[in-house]
């Protein structure tokens, strides 16, 4: 989506990384004393959810710069870590929750290469391996075009061994990275979903083939890669389509180069089916049959999940039996059911992943 | 603006004209019939006097009331009334109307809706919202007034099951926003169900959230066989045709889950753990935790509960509810 208001907080300084970034994108600079401004430039659209994805706002992380993944009560989490650059995202899937999450949702970008070089310095010398990614609150290479951000996270982390950094993606955004020296320490994660999902639910997003095709050109490059079948959407033969898109994924790339793939079925917080009834009027997804999942989140009913989760798991193994798949947000019954493995001490799945981590991407092996 | 007291002929009374009636007549006026030959008419009607003819302002129940008591003199009995003077205006009528209903009881929703749709042909849904404390003897908000006003423009008899209490005011302003087939099967549905307004607004999202997956019209999906023939059921009372109607969709909506349930409660009961033990399944059947409990006053209930507990102990259904 083209942005066509730029805001710019006045506190931020013109240097190279905001005049590259400004030189690089079509819209008038506005520099703005607060983010009322923007805030009510975007509420007074009629939609203003489409309006942010249209307004850039440049302005200073006033919060953390790293964090640890708020996760949520009683489903296992994989102790992520975010590095948090930016937020909300340019393209329009319809069950983003970001849509919900954000009030209102504003298309930040935190400027300061400075402090997010200071801060990850410190989390550099920990002894500890840190699995750390910017896709959380919003999409990691939605500004590779246009910022040379991703470019210095890539080179900033090529330089120590005790951190993975992850780059998730829907885009195929790569063009910067490829002739970077990023020493094994990236890994460029794809979200992936059946081409019908894709074309229906996942506007403005690059296709199947033309994602799996920039994990090739990466996977050529050295850099390791991830997949993220999440969220995996239940509808008719929809087992079928995914196992597809598994079988695509080991025709594009060795699975050597693969660190993990994670999964996890559509959940949302119930506020989101009104904006999805809202922005998109032919979507069918919240009409799945959803129960209310403990941590007051919808989520598929249980069965449906074991059911779809085993198939594509099972499938998975049969390229490769050692391949690291974990689920994002799911209970012990179905870790046991469908893995017939369950990570039940605190911390464990996140060793799991760090383990994986080292072994691909050349961490410190002793800090484990 | 002052009206004169002044006695008319009923015969004179257009009673075929109820431009400004704005409440639903009461079926039953014998009680206010009775209360006429016990005091007298306490509160004389309103009426303007239009092409040679009295026009009912106010007073519709009370002008039959008195028709109702002479019945002989049908034709020409008198009334005590108030008649407006002949160059007043429809709106000063109507607010005559909405006035002396509204400041001896508070206007129900229907009678709210009546009001201020005819109010809309003289003031904009601001206006209302500014002027309703002397109108309505109450505030109204503006946004209020909008939904007044839209729920005003369903077609019939949205307003009658409103005022029966067979359609909720917020049933009506979800209903409202669909297309004129779709409102239609909602109004027909709850003429011939009695719900609460959350099973009412249960049974409208359940509907359109099937119609919506499985992408027909709402029309064709309401006149399927199920349907129709839970509806037509003579035999059945209202409050039954409605837990009928809300199981047939949740097993429509949610098919999976509804096989599932049947399931485990099936298996539950075939357990018989006897009355006094309550096995409650999986909360949503997405938590890993069973709920078995029993209460007993003496030693003797805990002992029997132990023991119906223990037979149970090798039942297949039992152990099939843990290992599934």
């Amino acid at each position: 989506m083209k942005i066509d208001t730029l805001f710019i907080d006045k506190a931020i300084p013109k240097d190279l990384e905001i005049e590259y970034l400004i030189s690089r994108l079509d819209a008038d600079p506005q520099r703005v004393e607060n983010t009322k401004t923007v805030y009510d430039f975007i509420n007074d659209a009629e939609d203003p959810i489409l309006k942010a994805k249209k307004t850039l706002y440049i302005t200073q992380n006033k919060g953390a710069v790293i964090k640890a993944c708020p996760g949520t009560s009683f489903y296992t989490c994989c102790d992520y870590t975010i590095l948090h650059t930016g937020t909300f995202c340019t393209m329009d899937c319809s069950y983003c929750i970001l849509q919900a999450y954000f009030h209102p949702p504003v298309l930040q970008y935190f400027a300061g290469l400075q402090t997010l070089g200071h801060s990850l310095e410190k989390t550099f010398k920990k002894n500890k391996i840190f699995r750390i990614g910017t896709g959380e609150y919003t999409d990691s290479l939605i500004w590779e075009k246009v910022s040379l951000q991703p470019k210095f996270l890539v080179e900033t982390f090529a330089r120590q061994n005790n951190c993975l950094l992850e780059l998730k993606t829907k885009t195929v955004n790569i063009e910067s990275l490829l002739p970077l020296d990023h020493n094994e320490k990236t890994v460029i994660a794809w979200s992936l979903n059946t081409p019908d999902i894709i074309s229906s639910e996942e506007k403005g997003t690059a296709s199947l083939n033309a994602r799996l095709e920039a994990a090739r050109l990466v996977e050529s490059k050295g850099y390791r890669l991830a997949f993220h079948f999440d969220p995996m959407v239940i509808y008719p033969e929809c087992e079928i389509q995914y196992k597809k898109v598994v079988k695509q994924i080991f025709e594009y790339v060795r699975p050597e180069s693969i660190v993990w793939i994670s999964i996890g079925t559509f959940r949302f917080m119930p506020k989101l089916k009104q904006i999805i009834e809202k922005r998109f009027k032919h979507s069918t997804i919240p009409y799945g049959e959803f129960i209310l999942g403990l941590d007051n989140k919808m989520r598929y009913f249980k069965p449906l999940r074991i059911k779809i989760y085993k198939e594509i798991i099972s499938c998975i193994k049969e390229y490769d039996p050692n391949l690291m798949v974990y689920f994002c947000m799911e209970d012990e019954e179905i870790w046991e059911k469908c893995i017939e493995f369950f990570p039940k001490k605190e911390g464990e799945l996140g060793h799991l992943l760090d383990k994986s981590a080292v072994k691909y991407c050349s961490l410190n092996s002793n800090l484990l | 603006m002052s009206d004169c007291l002044c006695e008319i002929n009923t015969s004179d009374i257009d009673l075929t004209d109820e431009r400004y009636k704005i409440s639903f007549s009461n079926k039953d006026i014998g009680f206010l019939a009775r209360s006429f030959k016990e005091t007298g008419l306490i509160y004389p009607p309103i009426v303007r006097p239009l092409n040679n003819k009295f026009v009912i302002v106010s007073g519709f129940n009370r002008i039959r009331a008195h028709i109702y008591n002479n019945p002989v003199h049908n034709n020409g009995i008198k009334i005590l009334v108030y008649e407006t003077k002949s160059d007043v205006t429809e709106y000063q009528c109507l607010l005559k109307s909405i006035g002396s209903l509204a400041f001896q009881r508070q206007l129900t929703l229907a009678e709210l809706i009546i009001c201020t749709k005819r109010l809309d042909q003289f003031l904009d849904k601001q206006q209302i919202a500014d002027k309703s404390p002397a109108i309505f003897n109450t505030a109204l908000g503006p946004s209020f007034v909008g939904d007044l006003l839209t729920i005003g423009a369903l077609p019939d008899p949205a307003l009658e099951l409103i005022h029966t209490g067979h359609l909720s005011f917020k049933s009506a302003k979800r209903i409202s926003f669909f297309e004129k087939d779709t409102i239609k099967v909602f109004l027909e549905i709850f003429s011939k169900i009695h719900a609460s307004q959350n099973k009412q607004l249960e049974i409208i999202l359940y509907l359109m959230e099937i119609t919506a997956r499985d992408a027909i019209k709402p029309k064709a999906f309401y006149m399927n066989q199920e349907i129709q023939d839970i509806l037509s059921d003579k035999k059945k009372e209202p409050g039954l045709k409605t837990k009928d109607l809300r199981a047939y969709l949740f097993e429509q909506r949610f098919p999976i889950i509804f096989k599932t349930r049947q399931r485990v409660k099936e298996k539950i009961t075939s357990i018989k753990l006897g009355n006094k033990i309550k096995f409650l399944p999986l909360e949503n059947l997405d938590s890993q935790t069973y709920s078995i409990s029993f209460t007993a006053k003496n030693y003797k209930e805990f002992l029997a509960n132990v023991q119906d507990l223990n037979a149970g102990l090798e039942n297949k259904e039992l152990k099939e509810i843990f290992n599934q």
